[in-house]
């Protein structure tokens, strides 16, 4: 072997493994992510005040707990975490099963109209949602829905970025080969939509489950109108918080970083999740 | 032909996908149906007939009204009748979701608490709103409150769609040790000729600049401008609902006089409530400020406890007197036992009941018997200095002349219009434009 | 069995059979292939008429009329919402802002997005925890958000000024300099999407098959080279993915600029709309002026305005990194 041969074949073996400048701006970045909640638990655990010195502090005060029951005192927050993971839990169940089924379609079936619909779906992805929160709040009344969880989870079961997100991975994760041989051995459709394109397609629905169950878990502005605060979200609860002629910053951080340790959860779940299916990904030819 | 993927491996796979999702979708057809049926849907009984029979109210409040002691009491006395209250933090929100549920006819609560700055926006819509004088009990009447409270909610055709809450009386708070530094005396009755009119207010603002070298008077110039304006005798718009500013001379002489004591360095151009607004308590950035009733709290809570002691209040507003803040509880025609809804509110706006809410959070009433109250009456604040604060605005909201007609988008005028026009003049704009745009806005809003 | 003759494609008529089989059973299975598709998409289609679409037409049928929220009779106006908006100084400053912010988002979001994956896709140790870090900022809540930020950008006491105060630079004055709120509100709004998107890219991106990478090393390439001439054509179909979602969503921002107001609760984007999105301003027409026709009106324009955008948007991303430089060799 030349010594060209061999510097090559070091060159391809050490493809892909990072250089000490790679870790440096990472770290960079990470940090820079992770500095807004630093100051948030860094307000809570201390106090109101905190916000208002010259030269802010860098050190977690001792007050954290105390603020944290403060919050479960001041509004139902248990209900209102129980609230938000059946909320998110069955969105982001419904939104990731219906996205993969119409993404399923969409890449690899043929059908009359297909290209126009998918366009169609794309489009109303511009849609202002804002204005919507009027005609919905009367529908919602109609159906007599209001002030029930079924409000906030029926809007939500499925969305136009997640059928196209799904779309764009089955086509190329799930080759035309791999459908026919199922046929040829007798598949139903939902068989092979089942048994074959899900698991394909797992590494980008839990992507998307993890996208789906983080937005519905901070979303704001509908539940805030149609629930009330008996039956609240998270998000919801976490308005109430800011109750008063002052708000007590302490108070709603310790608040809102309560709210984000479910997340972190789901993170840690779904996160070997995705890492494994990246990973799996690149092996595939 | 060699299988492209092995098959077990993918049935593998799919057997744990197969199972979470059949557990999937027994989670969701369960958390469907739970929450189909728990929850408070607005389903409510036909109006009762029989006194006795069973009424569900609802009462929607945002900040702090003092109430949570006083429902469980009231369904004590009507142990027929069940209260869900429901509470928002913030009054912005709280408006805006007012707005969305009026425009969709349904999803008011019986008894809707609505804020003496949004009320204009409500009054031409009176029709939806239960005429609280016809309706409401006999023991509610006008003389029980404050005239001009009262007079406040009553519609062009004499309609009064709200029961008074809380008021916000005004008096002057100060930073009694910065007026020391600066050599101003600092004895609240000593300073009340410095508080006698907004001339007097603004040259004493313009020396204390001199003599503390350049120390901020007061926080933010819409503050007082809001004030002004609500001390004459015709705002923003005129009676016959058009809008009045560019021919009221007096709201031109407010904005002159405002925006000449910026120009002389007397603001801290803060904007109320925001966040550099809180720091601004704690750092001493102004030695004045306007203060209706419930503003103690709030500079208690942002200047902290290394400040208490060193502001003051006093019985002393320039102009005279003025009102910022205060509810009404209104019922409107949304709902389904108006009778009952309207008893509600009459009692929880009754003088012992106010009491109780004002010890509870602080909510100054705007009941006469009230007023009288020793309990009211003997309050003192400890922060600022032990002054005998229930007293003082006690008297500071009888000096409160008849109530300026406000008619439909005064509020927004005042919160969009005005405020921002003030803000941009802080930040920089000629008080020209800045007159130019405020006019501008309240043009598109009352379009 | 033999596979040869069963091989057809989907949708065409079976051959003849040479070994008996029920037909019902046969024309079960062309009925399952033809009907499934619109099944499938069918969960969305009905979900969007009643959340998507109804509102949509609704808002479409009130942009005519003179209807004030509470009012029970509206004035028809026909077209007249429209022409008032098109004159409307307010309506053009939110676009002209809407847009200022939207182009110092996306753009570096997106440059930021694809270098962020190109290193996070390396063999890095502890690779989990560095890909799943950079999408934490998504998971803040956004109450949260708005007093962190308005704390760290405030004008008088914020860090920001107090860190440019330090090493010498004057302090900008973020609220009221109309360019200073706009890269301020793209700070915020940068910090909360670029994991997210880096996150996506990142996952195109391990899709592609090492073997390209290596045979372009093989002939030489340098690590520029082979990020510019096999990586990036063969993220094109992700980029576009990307550039129409942050298109979209960068015209539609809304949050951002309304917990950044100094006014807590305020919907003017500032003392002089100065970051007043085109979202924003709907928001205050509908919910604050309680102007349910005029509101609707700009929601239909700034719904047109986006498609437009985006369809542009396609075509730019569709010219950039077009055709491969390397044979995409399929197997």
């Amino acid at each position: 072997m030349t010594t060209l041969q061999s510097g090559l074949r070091r060159s391809v073996a050490t493809l892909g493994k990072p250089r000490k400048a790679t870790y440096v701006v990472l770290a960079i970045f990470v940090l820079g992510s992770l500095f807004p909640f630093y100051w948030s638990f860094l307000v809570a655990s201390r106090d109101n005040g905190m916000l208002t010195e010259r030269i802010p502090p860098f050190v977690p005060g001792g007050n954290f707990f105390a603020n944290a029951s403060r919050v479960f005192d001041t509004v139902p927050f248990w209900k209102a975490l129980a609230n938000s993971v059946i909320v998110s839990g069955t969105v982001t169940l419904t939104t990731v099963l219906f996205s993969s089924l119409a993404g399923f379609a969409f890449a690899k079936l043929r059908f009359r109209g297909r290209n126009k619909l998918f366009v169609f779906i794309v489009v109303t992805l511009a849609v202002p949602t804002q204005l919507g929160i009027i005609p919905l709040f009367i529908a919602m009344s109609e159906l007599g829905w209001t002030g029930s969880l079924t409000a906030v989870i029926v809007p939500n079961l499925v969305t136009a970025f997640g059928v196209f997100w799904m779309r764009q991975y089955t086509l190329d994760a799930l080759p035309y080969e791999l459908i026919e041989a199922a046929r040829v051995d007798g598949c139903s459709m939902i068989r092979i939509f089942w048994n074959i394109c899900l698991p394909a397609v797992r590494p980008a629905a839990a992507i998307l489950a993890m996208f789906t169950f983080m937005m519905s878990w901070n979303d704001f502005l509908w539940p805030l109108v149609v629930l009330d605060a008996g039956n609240p979200t998270v998000q919801v609860a976490l308005e109430k918080l800011q109750s008063g002629y002052y708000v007590d910053y302490s108070l709603v951080l310790a608040g809102t970083t309560l709210a984000t340790i479910p997340i972190l959860i789901v993170f840690v779940l779904l996160g070997r999740q995705i890492v494994a299916g990246i990973m799996q990904g690149a092996v595939k030819g | 032909m060699r299988a492209l993927i092995p098959v077990n491996k993918v049935v593998g796979h799919v057997r744990t996908i197969r199972n979470g999702l059949v557990l999937a979708l027994g989670i969701t057809m369960t958390a469907l149906g739970a929450s189909a049926c728990s929850g408070g849907g607005e389903q409510q009984p036909p109006a009762a007939a029989n006194p006795n029979e069973h009424v569900d109210l609802t009462l929607a409040t945002f900040t702090e009204f003092g109430y949570e002691a006083l429902i469980p009491e009231y369904e004590r006395l009507h142990p027929n009748i069940k209260i869900t209250h429901r509470k928002t933090g913030q009054g912005g929100p709280y408006h805006e979701e007012l707005v969305t549920k009026l425009a969709a006819g349904s999803g008011l609560a019986d008894v809707t608490a609505l804020e003496e700055g949004h009320l204009s926006d409500f009054m031409d819509k009176g029709s939806k709103f239960n005429d609280l004088s016809k309706i409401g009990p006999a023991d509610a009447s006008p003389d029980r409150w404050l005239s001009w409270k009262y007079d406040a909610a009553k519609t062009k055709d004499g309609k009064l769609i709200g029961y008074g809450t809380d008021i916000g009386p005004l008096a002057m708070c100060y930073r009694k040790d910065m007026f020391k530094a600066a050599g101003l005396p600092d004895d609240p009755e000593a300073v009340k000729p410095l508080f006698a009119t907004w001339d007097s207010y603004f040259a004493a603002g313009a020396d204390f600049v001199k003599k503390s070298n350049g120390k901020a008077w007061f926080d933010s110039a819409s503050q007082n401008f809001n004030a002004m304006v609500n001390q004459l005798p015709e705002g923003y718009i005129g009676s016959d609902d058009k809008l009045a500013v560019e021919n009221n001379q007096g709201i031109k002489d407010a904005w002159a006089k405002v925006t000449d004591a910026v120009t002389k360095g007397e603001s801290a151009k803060l904007t109320a409530f925001s966040n550099e607004w809180n720091t601004g308590f704690k750092q001493g950035a102004f030695a004045t400020k306007v203060c209706p009733a419930w503003m103690l709290g709030v500079i208690k809570e942002q200047a902290g406890p290394e400040n208490a002691g060193k502001w003051a209040v006093t019985a002393a507003f320039p102009g005279g007197g003025g009102n910022w803040g205060g509810s009404y509880l209104t019922v409107p025609t949304q709902s389904k036992h108006p009778k009952e809804a309207a008893e509600l509110a009459a009692w929880l706006t009754a003088p012992e009941q106010q009491i109780k809410a004002f010890q509870a959070k602080g909510t100054f009433p705007s009941q006469v018997k009230a007023l009288s109250d020793p309990a009211l009456l003997s309050y003192t604040n400890d922060y600022f200095g032990d002054t005998k604060v229930g007293a003082l605005f006690a008297e500071q909201a009888k000096k409160v002349q008849k109530p300026q007609y406000k008619g439909p988008g005064d509020g927004q005028i005042q919160e969009n219009a005005s405020s921002p026009a003030l803000q941009a003049v802080e930040q920089g704009k000629s008080a020209a434009d800045g007159w130019n745009q405020m006019v501008e806005a309240a043009k598109k809003i009352t379009r | 069995m033999t596979v040869l003759d069963k091989v057809a494609p989907e949708g065409s008529k079976a051959g003849e059979r040479t070994s008996p089989r029920p037909t019902f059973r046969h024309r079960l299975s062309r009925w399952d292939v033809k009907v499934s598709p619109y099944l499938y998409i069918a969960p969305f289609f009905i979900l969007f008429g009643i959340v998507g679409l109804f509102p949509l037409l609704y808002t479409a049928y009130v942009s005519l009329f003179k209807w004030e929220a509470g009012s029970d009779d509206p004035d028809f106006i026909g077209l007249d919402n429209f022409k008032e908006l098109f004159a409307d100084a307010q309506f053009w400053k939110a676009l002209t802002n809407t847009v200022s912010i939207f182009l110092l988002s996306s753009v570096p979001q997106l440059i930021i997005a694809v270098l962020l994956a190109a290193l996070l896709g390396a063999r890095l140790r502890g690779a989990t925890g560095w890909r799943v870090g950079i999408l934490l900022p998504y998971a803040a809540s956004l109450v949260a958000i708005g007093i962190i930020f308005a704390n760290l950008f405030g004008p008088k006491y914020g860090l920001i000024n107090g860190v440019l105060q330090t090493i010498g630079l004057d302090p900008v004055d973020w609220q009221a300099n109309r360019f200073g709120s706009h890269v301020a509100i793209a700070i915020m709004v940068n910090w909360r999407w670029t994991g997210y998107n880096a996150l996506i890219v990142l996952a195109a991106m391990q899709a592609i098959p090492k073997e390209l990478h290596e045979a372009a090393l093989i002939d030489g390439a340098g690590t520029w080279r082979r990020f510019w001439n096999v990586t990036l054509p063969l993220l094109r179909p992700t980029l576009i993915f990307i550039t129409i979602t942050s298109t979209i969503g960068g015209l539609q921002i809304f949050t951002e600029p309304k917990l950044f107001d100094a006014m807590p609760g305020s919907n003017n984007g500032g003392s002089t709309n100065q970051f007043q999105t085109v979202t924003l301003y709907l928001y205050q027409t509908a919910f604050q002026n309680a102007d349910l026709g005029y509101a609707s009106a700009i929601a239909w324009v700034l719904f047109l305005i986006i498609v437009l955008i985006a369809l542009a948007n396609f075509f730019i991303t569709s010219r950039i990194a077009s055709a491969p430089a390397v044979k995409v060799k399929k197997k």
